[in-house]
């Protein structure tokens, strides 16, 4: 909290004409203490355990991965392998029996909060012409992953891309193999010891280990810390803040960091930098679990920013099997909303018009159910596909580069202004 | 100015001359108008000359030909005339140059030397590419721009076994713009007959040189020759000979001969084009062309043969649809009528107009009308009222009775003649109507194909002319670039060599521009039609597409199968070959039946090669089985097969062209 004074407060009286709103902010102090009532009241009723899969009497049978150890993750590829090593000397060539990814195998449950996957499976037969190809590359990552559990070693998605460049032909093909044999062996992507290439970033009052280095996040220089791509070997989580800020935007994610908001109001800052990752999904989830923080977004008010949101909150349906580790419940929409182009009077300039195609999605995504849910979203995106309007973080830059981190968010977080 | 008094006239004409010509009122004939605007014609530059006239030429000689139902045979001849020929011609004699600076090709000592530098750069340049072995481009023979006087000039013939022309209409026939036979309302490929005058006006302009014209009819015991020309100013043939001839072949049509200036470098490809598609959608008829020149290599000699002595039926002149006509119109079909009151007019003039119509349609116009009125005593603004209600009431669409379209089975032909492709599809679609004109639109989509470029190449007809130019603005052109997803009928528009191929026929084509070159993408029945014809096509052909695709999936299974086999074996056999290790460190411990698998791994009993082995047995197996299946699914199904045209032998040039059976793809 020394570092408070780092700040150089800006004149109020002579910024309040370009920073509209700017005389509306309480103290620093005024609003800590809003925020502080609220995070306490906060980690007191999410003591509560989480509920799972199997605490819910579904229906329908649902499919969900865990994490397992190396030696399990072996011995399941062994199992497996001398399966086909019995069909294959039958003479009955082989195949595998895949759980299927599509969208019509995915269930949200709203007691979950989240995208599951349901028990339908697909057979891979290898002498079939459609599916002759993914069937090989499927024994392929097979032994290429086994090859990982003998060594115990980490590789990314890429090293195991470039061990076949002929036979996988593009990274896609390999990836999206990858996902279906962690379905196939029941196990969490990271299991399998393939990890993707960093992406997500971290900077604020956090301190964790990371393999066995202890990191402080405030200590990290502008850019923050990369959040490493294997979770596993992250621990020991320490923070006094009082709420993590997801940001969608390099940009937005920058100017905060370099303004160092998380000293004016503690908080951690993420940022995925667009789609996140697995590796930031995992991440979050397990710093909204240990240190019971609320989450707060700041998205684009376009459709896709609420998809962003969404893939934080109930998971992708693309990795929708393993939802139970990546998804954090309960993240609040902070900004930008809708409501706000015309609350803050952002300017006309800094609107765009939407798309067809981003109509289309705007109506796509009322139908969602993790949209449905929350009845304060259901209006502000129905108010944006009213409007036909959209606009980015950055439009709020048209008040000065600042204006994000000196009077918009700290007004919004006076007014607990989230949904 | 022309309120202005003679006398003034007078008096500023003695200070500001030019200023007074302008005044004087000028009557052109409209001899004298075509030969100022030519281009609206479609003569706009000597190239373009050249082209207009060789189909209108051949356009009249299919119209006549075909109004006599005789399979049409054509024979259209170009001839080259060197400039000493042309002078010797017109009885001028070669000068020599004397005063070489007087000409505007004449080269100044200072051009010279600039050129010889450019000329010795060039050649240093190619020398070096030479001797570094680079890939040295065909140098293109710099022919020097042709100067002005350099005009090339050709006679261009044209005969054919047609209908021929009466011997005293044949001077105004030729000699009278906008004369005609072609101002019925009827589906012809010529609308004003202006083609032929045009070419003598332009012969005129360029050379001066008079038309001849042979002819015959039926039956006729002599050949009518006419050599004549135009008189611009005043609209009127101008005979130099007239002559009736013996005829002793018996032939009947015209032969029509005019020599004009032109340009067949530029426009040869754009010739041998128009023949070409006038050959896929005329397959019924034969043309022979020719072009001759001094210089043997020059000569082009293309026979279209005919394919099929199936031709479509004589459009017949029609009854304007009420809908379609204007004040003036009705005016001048009230001029021509033989019927006395305005009932029998209604009824007998316009199509779908039947009695009881007729007479529900005299009520509504109003009290001063009654049927049995005097349809000629009818005032202007009785007309006008007539047409208020034609434009407004409801009337039956017209039929397309009166069209005649390629047909199917014609397009078909000519597109499998012409481009030889490995699939087709047409379609012809029923009578559309446009403002009270029907029309019928036909289309043919092909794939693959001899000389046919990679993409869509588009063939556009209309009232079964081949149109060349403007293509970017045409209906048929945007729709098929733009309106037809390709991807959907497994069609790769970038990759496949894809044919388009629409015909459309109407007593009206709705041309836009001046030179009747293209259809606008503005009306929207055509367009739809246009778009229908086509989705038609590529329905038909997807089914194809997609039974290809799996007869191409039959044959290549077994080699698709079998190229994964090693990397799969290899896949399963690396972890076989670890787990073995460890089965024999005793690191782990396996069930009985698995650690005898990996005990004979270790022993080498089971290589990778018997893996190799046991699949490659499956697959052939499996490959075996589909294809039992695939063809007691698909049975030995007989293609169906297309009746042969065999052209007959006692043909007086019988050609060793063989017609092949094609089977319908």
């Amino acid at each position: 909290m020394a570092d408070k004074k780092k700040r150089r407060r800006a004149d109020s009286d002579s910024d309040s004409a370009s920073q509209p709103f700017k005389n509306l902010l309480k103290s620093d102090d005024q609003i800590l203490q809003i925020l502080e009532s609220f995070t306490s009241s906060f980690s007191s009723s999410s003591i509560s355990k989480p509920l799972t899969l199997a605490d819910l009497a579904l229906s329908t049978t649902c499919r969900e991965v865990s994490d397992l150890s190396l030696s399990s993750v072996q011995s399941a590829i062994e199992s497996l392998v001398l399966q086909l090593t019995h069909q294959i000397l039958s003479g009955q060539g082989f195949s595998f029996t895949v759980p299927s990814r599509s969208s019509s195998n995915q269930l949200y449950v709203p007691e979950l909060d989240r995208i599951v996957l349901k028990d339908k499976s697909t057979v891979r037969p290898f002498s079939h012409i459609s599916s002759v190809r993914k069937t090989t590359i499927t024994a392929k990552i097979l032994s290429l992953v086994h090859q990982l559990c003998l060594k115990n070693i980490h590789v990314t998605k890429r090293d195991l891309f470039y061990t076949d460049v002929k036979l996988f032909q593009d990274q896609i093909q390999s990836d999206a193999v990858l996902d279906d044999v962690s379905c196939m062996l029941g196990c969490t992507r990271s299991s399998l010891n393939v990890i993707a290439a960093e992406k997500g970033v971290v900077v604020g009052r956090l301190i964790f280990s990371d393999n066995g280095d202890m990191i402080d996040c405030t200590k990290m220089g502008m850019g923050g810390k990369a959040i490493p791509p294997n979770i596993d070997r992250v621990g020991d989580m320490q923070s006094d803040a009082l709420f993590i800020l997801l940001v969608e935007k390099d940009a937005a994610y920058i100017r905060l960091a370099e303004d160092r908001f998380y000293n004016r109001f503690p908080c951690i800052i993420v940022t995925a930098k667009g789609q996140p990752d697995v590796a930031t999904r995992l991440f979050l989830r397990k710093m909204k679990m240990e240190l019971k923080l609320p989450v707060l977004a700041l998205v684009d008010s376009d459709p896709y920013g609420l998809k962003i949101l969404s893939v934080y909150g109930c998971g992708s349906k693309n990795m929708s099997y393993d939802s139970a580790n990546l998804t954090t419940p309960d993240i609040k929409w902070l900004g930008i909303r809708p409501s706000d182009l015309d609350k803050y009077k952002i300017p006309e300039q800094c609107r765009l018009p939407m798309t067809e195609q981003d109509i289309k999605t705007g109506k796509d995504l009322l139908e969602e159910d993790f949209v449905k849910k929350n009845p304060g979203w259901v209006e502000e995106l129905n108010l944006m596909v009213k409007t036909k309007q959209k606009a980015e973080i950055q439009a709020l830059s048209s008040f000065g580069f600042q204006y994000l981190s000196e009077v918009y968010l700290p007004l919004k977080l006076q007014q607990q202004d989230w949904l | 100015m022309e309120s202005e008094s003679p006398v003034e006239t007078k008096k500023s004409k003695s200070k500001t001359p030019k200023k007074a010509k302008e005044s004087i009122l000028k009557q052109k004939s409209p001899a004298e108008f075509f030969a100022e605007n030519k281009n609206i014609a479609g003569f706009d530059n000597p190239g373009k000359c050249l082209y207009t006239t060789v189909r209108e030429f051949v356009e009249n000689a299919l119209d006549s030909a075909e109004s006599i139902s005789e399979l049409p045979m054509i024979e259209i001849t170009i001839e080259e005339i060197v400039k000493s020929k042309f002078n010797s011609m017109i009885g001028l004699v070669d000068r020599e140059r004397i005063d070489e600076a007087l000409y505007d090709d004449y080269e100044t000592a200072k051009a010279r030397e600039k050129r010889l530098a450019k000329e010795a750069r060039a050649q240093e340049i190619q020398a070096k590419n030479a001797a570094l072995g680079k890939k040295v481009k065909e140098h293109a023979i710099s022919k020097g721009a042709k100067s002005r006087g350099e005009a090339s000039f050709y006679r261009v013939t044209c005969k054919d076994n047609g209908r021929g022309m009466p011997h005293d209409d044949i001077p105004n026939m030729f000699g009278r713009v906008l004369s005609g036979t072609k101002y019925g309302l009827k589906q012809t490929r010529g609308k004003f007959g202006l083609g032929a005058k045009m070419a003598l006006i332009w012969s005129k302009m360029s050379t001066g040189l008079p038309i001849d014209i042979s002819s015959s009819m039926r039956g006729q015991n002599y050949i009518s020759f006419c050599r004549l020309d135009i008189d611009i100013h005043r609209n009127v043939p101008h005979i130099h000979l007239h002559e009736k001839r013996d005829n002793k072949n018996k032939w009947h049509g015209a032969e029509i001969q005019v020599v004009i200036e032109g340009n067949w470098t530029t426009y040869r490809s754009k010739i041998l084009h128009y023949m070409r598609q006038m050959a896929v959608i005329t397959p019924y008829a034969q043309f022979l062309f020719k072009f001759v020149s001094d210089t043997s290599d020059k000569n082009v000699t293309i026979k279209f043969a005919r394919r099929t002595d199936v031709m479509p039926p004589v459009p017949v002149e029609t009854k304007h649809h009420p809908s379609s006509v204007d004040i003036l119109l009705i005016k001048r079909l009230i001029a021509e009528t033989s019927k006395q009151n305005l009932l029998q007019f209604l009824q007998h003039e316009f199509v779908n107009i039947g009695k009881p119509l007729a007479e529900r349609l005299i009520g509504e116009m109003g009290p001063e009308f009654s049927p049995k009125m005097a349809v000629k005593s009818l005032t202007d603004q009785q007309i006008v009222r007539i047409h208020q209600l034609f434009r407004q009431a409801k009337f039956d669409d017209p039929s397309g009775d009166c069209l005649s379209p390629a047909g199917e089975y014609n397009l078909r032909l000519g597109i499998i003649k012409e481009l030889h492709p490995d699939m087709v599809a047409t379609y012809s679609g029923s009578a559309q109507v446009f403002e009270g004109h029907p029309f019928i639109v036909e289309a043919g989509v092909s794939v693959g194909g001899k000389d046919v470029k990679q993409g869509l190449n588009i063939f556009r007809f209309a009232n079964r002319i081949p149109l060349l130019f403007e293509q970017g603005g045409d209906v048929v052109t945007r729709t098929a670039l733009k309106r037809i997803s390709w991807n959907n009928y497994k069609i790769n528009q970038t990759q496949d060599k894809i044919g388009v191929f629409v015909s459309i026929v109407s007593t009206k084509i709705p041309f836009k521009g001046t030179g009747k070159e293209y259809i606008g993408d503005d009306i929207s029945e055509i367009a739809t039609a246009v778009k229908s014809a086509i989705q038609q096509c590529c329905i038909q052909l997807k089914s194809k597409i997609v039974k290809k695709m799996q007869a191409r999936e039959q044959q290549e299974r077994k080699r698709n199968l079998s190229k994964y086999i090693p990397d799969a074996t290899n896949a399963v056999y690396d972890v076989l070959k670890e787990m073995a290790k460890s089965n024999s460190s005793k690191k782990k411990r396996y069930e009985e039946g698995d650690a005898d698998i990996l005990r004979k791994v270790s022993d080498h009993l089971i290589t990778k090669e018997t893996l190799t082995e046991k699949l490659t047995q499956h697959v052939e197996k499996v490959d075996y089985e589909m294809a039992l299946e695939y063809a007691t699914q698909t049975g030995v199904r007989e293609e169906p097969r297309e009746d042969i045209y065999l052209q007959s032998l006692d043909d007086k040039d019988a050609e060793s062209v063989i017609c092949m059976n094609h089977d319908a793809l």
